[in-house]
């Protein structure tokens, strides 16, 4: 039928204008970082790059040492006495294992947002206030306001701000807590599988609030949910679990942008765990 | 019929299905079971019913010709026509001020210290175990305690004038009896403090300190407070240990017009300690004495326990 | 309720508005390529083909960020039934662009060769024939309008006859060789502009699945008594 030739082809694709990831500059630096708990590494030799103003996802089956990657990026292992932490995590080129650092101050950079959503049991102004108001901010009323906006929630919360945080939906409680963690101005936000415990839409509110947020915010989210990551994200790191004679320990596989992680992944790896042949 | 599986059932058709969820079975064994255990219950429950009825019963002749502002607010004596109850009331309250100001800020310090600090630690473990033990000890134990220590060796400052038979050595005695009830019920309140509100604080940069006093402290207070109230009520109805460094069981005069220090320093009484005195007179009219002095405290120790048991479940509906 | 998920729509939209981009190009390029070949234009013909550069430029950029916008986005419904049209109208009307090519094409080859302009205003009108069915097809894309993407077979009709009847106008064209030569090279050219008008088709049925989730083609409508009535 076609009886006609193709012309050829003479205008070359470059390489798309809206990859603008070298504007980027690298929040964390992270070389060499294995995490022993007591006798069992659960992470090790972990070398990433986290770009300021991106998502960041970190994927991979459960047991692959990518939350324990996360932990380490505002101390939060600090709290699991057992724990040991090798290697280096530069923030902004300044090692927060040094000596000379002080955790407290590292958290109130880098905030944190956790798989359950968890507010204190006081209300919904003290919930977002407190993380201001130990760090001696003044205005209180104004960050509440502000934190609740950004996290999409101040319609539906500003004529109760009295109220439990308890009392909210699921979804409106982990919106709650971004907030929380908004209030203190962070540079950085972790986010520990943060939609687990929603059902979709609140997860995609969620997504899209981070979206919203981005251009202000670097964000580092751990999910077991591939799909989010795919939407969210702008990087991807795929963990994975290799087994030793010690014993099974976490490692990064493949950290790349997310479109290339998804349509064609340079490990063989990754591509079995996208496509569902894994193990 | 041939053995049947839901699946099988299935297949069959709806009408098989349908038989096969009506068919009653007749659980013979469990009906059995059942009306054993209630029996059980009903036992435990006559021999409560039967003891407090016998007290009551017993004091309400007391109630009639005395009242209960009269019965109370008496001194000790030793003529059953007029003997009251008031310096075991007055003492009993003063030990149980004793008890929550010594025994729950070291409880209560201890149980953080355990938990929130050192929760993993080698050391911790030792002394949780022994704290345990400890709460097991007979109280007459340390009412061997209270008298080695309190009343012969330290006497001469608890109560020189008493030889050390002092409101104060019975109040050094009963607070360490307290001690190990308050460090368990405080240490179980704060491990059930769920470890996100943890994480939340320490995420949005709280210091370890910040963390118990705003976040973990408020959670577990009702838990430490229902603790409190029951060490309290233990202690409360405790006569073993005070017996033996000295309450005094028959009529004693305050000196009167002395002032706090001498009040604690005295001869002091206490309700369970007039309980077993009582008990032990020959007068027929000290019967009704003893039970309405018994009913007395019954209601006491109840209100405690009912306080705890309402702070419980008013708090634990919030988190 | 608002969009929970409008960063993706935002993508979708953009993706969907390349497409539009493409068929102003096509329609403005189909015109180019009628003009070139029946006025013997040259450079116009060659404006054709560097045109045709840029559509596929477009149409791999398209390419790269419809698969990307599939792998991260998981579109539902509505949503993944505009995927999978944008992707079909997207190689729909590329083809058309490499039709409009081998269009322009024939102008370069008949260059200083006899004409009939018999011949010539019947490609002319084939060309005004075609360029509103693509429009129609892109309108009932943009409103989601089945009933408009209907009325495309009827439109194709009198192109698809121009077409049939062109061999019978090249026999006409007699004994000299040089004339026959071009006549051939015409019919090639009216065979382009006949598939051009088949992809409108194409498109029109895309845009009834879009609306509607059923997929059918127009023939096979028109077979079942489905069509414009209902």
């Amino acid at each position: 039928m076609e009886s006609v030739t193709k012309p050829d082809r003479e205008v070359r694709v470059e390489a798309k204008p809206r990859d603008t990831s070298d504007s980027h500059e690298t929040v964390f630096e992270i070389a060499g970082l294995t995490v022993t708990y007591g006798s069992v590494t659960a992470v090790e030799g972990v070398n990433l790059d986290i770009r300021s103003r991106e998502i960041t996802a970190l994927i991979g089956p459960s047991g692959c040492g990518k939350s324990t990657v996360l932990r380490c990026l505002n101390r939060m292992n600090d709290l699991i006495p057992s724990a040991r932490v090798g290697g280096k995590v530069l923030y902004h080129g300044i090692d927060i294992y040094d000596p000379g650092v002080d955790p407290v101050e590292v958290r109130r950079r880098i905030g944190m947002v956790f798989q359950k959503p968890n507010p204190f049991p006081k209300s919904i102004y003290e919930n977002v206030a407190y993380g201001a108001r130990i760090a001696g901010i003044r205005d209180l009323d104004g960050v509440v306001e502000e934190s609740l906006r950004k996290a999409a929630l101040w319609d539906e919360v500003k004529d109760k701000l009295d109220t439990s945080g308890m009392a909210l939906s699921g979804g409106q409680q982990q919106r709650l807590c971004i907030a929380r963690a908004l209030a203190t101005d962070p540079d950085v936000l972790l986010m520990d599988e943060p939609c687990s415990a929603l059902d979709p839409i609140a997860t995609l509110r969620i997504e899209e609030l981070m979206l919203e947020l981005k251009d202000e915010y670097t964000f580092v989210i751990v999910t077991h949910n591939m799909q989010q990551a795919a939407r969210v994200s702008d990087r991807t790191a795929f963990f994975s679990i290799e087994v030793t004679p010690q014993g099974r320990r976490g490692r990064l596989v493949e950290y790349d942008r997310t479109e290339k992680i998804f349509t064609s992944p340079s490990q063989k790896e990754t591509e079995d765990y996208i496509t569902g042949r894994f193990g | 019929m041939v053995t049947r599986s839901p699946a099988s059932d299935a297949r069959l058709g709806a009408e098989a299905v349908r038989r096969a969820l009506t068919a009653k079975r007749a659980d013979t064994r469990g009906l059995v079971f059942r009306l054993a255990l209630l029996t059980c219950l009903l036992v435990s429950l006559l021999v409560l019913v039967v003891l407090l009825a016998d007290t009551v019963l017993g004091s309400l002749s007391v109630w009639r010709t005395r009242g209960l502002a009269d019965f109370v607010r008496s001194p000790l004596s030793a003529d059953p026509a007029v003997a009251g109850i008031w310096q075991a009331f007055y003492g009993s309250a003063i030990l149980m001020a004793f008890v929550v100001a010594l025994a729950v800020p070291l409880g209560v310090a201890t149980a953080i210290y355990l938990e929130e600090y050192a929760s993993d630690s080698r050391l911790a473990q030792v002394i949780n175990a022994n704290i345990r033990n400890l709460a097991g000890v007979p109280s007459i134990v340390y009412g061997l305690l209270g008298l080695a220590l309190f009343v012969k060796a330290l006497g001469s400052v608890t109560g020189p004038e008493v030889f050390g038979r002092s409101l104060i050595s019975g109040g050094l005695t009963l607070a360490p009896l307290a001690l190990p009830v308050i460090v368990i019920a405080a240490a179980e309140a704060l491990r059930a403090v769920p470890d996100s509100i943890r994480e939340a604080a320490v995420g949005v940069g709280a210091t370890p300190w910040q963390t118990i006093r705003h976040h973990v402290l408020p959670v577990a207070a009702p838990g430490i407070l229902t603790g409190i109230i029951l060490s309290v009520g233990r202690a409360f109805g405790e006569a073993a240990p005070l017996l033996l460094v000295g309450g005094i069981t028959t009529f004693f005069q305050q000196a009167a017009g002395s002032g706090f220090l001498e009040v604690l320093q005295g001869r002091f009484s206490a309700l369970p300690v007039l309980v077993f005195s009582w008990s032990r007179l020959p007068q027929e009219e000290f019967r009704a004495l003893t039970a309405a002095l018994i009913v007395v405290m019954l209601v006491l120790l109840l209100a405690i326990n009912g306080t705890a048991i309402y702070l419980r479940q008013r708090y634990e509906k919030e988190l | 309720m608002p969009d929970v998920r409008s960063h993706f729509h935002q993508e979708l939209e953009r993706l969907e508005q390349a497409v539009l981009d493409v068929s102003d190009r096509c329609d403005r390029m189909i015109g180019m390529a009628v003009e070139a070949v029946c006025a013997g234009d040259l450079e116009l013909a060659e404006r054709v083909v560097a045109e045709d550069n840029e559509i596929d430029r477009i149409y791999l950029d398209s390419h790269d960020r419809w698969i990307e916008l599939m792998a991260r986005q998981q579109p539902m419904g509505s949503d993944l039934r505009l995927m999978s049209v944008i992707l079909h109208l997207n190689v729909t009307l590329e083809r058309s662009g490499d039709q409009c090519v081998n269009i322009a094409k024939m102008a370069q080859v008949t260059e200083g060769l006899p004409r009939s302009e018999r011949i010539v205003s019947q490609i002319r009108e084939m060309g005004d024939l075609v360029r509103p069915m693509l429009r129609t097809a892109v309108h009932a894309f943009i409103r989601r309008d089945a009933e408009e993407a209907r009325l495309l077979p009827a439109m194709d009709e009198p192109v698809d006859r121009i077409n049939r009847n062109m061999y019978r106008e090249v026999v006409a064209c007699g004994p000299d060789p040089k004339l026959l030569e071009w006549a051939t090279r015409m019919m090639m050219v009216s065979r382009a502009l006949e598939r051009i008008g088949d992809q409108a088709v194409d498109i029109g049925e895309q845009v009834v699945f879009l609306v509607t989730g059923e997929y059918h083609e127009f023939s096979e409508e028109a077979f079942l008594g489905r069509g414009g009535g209902d």
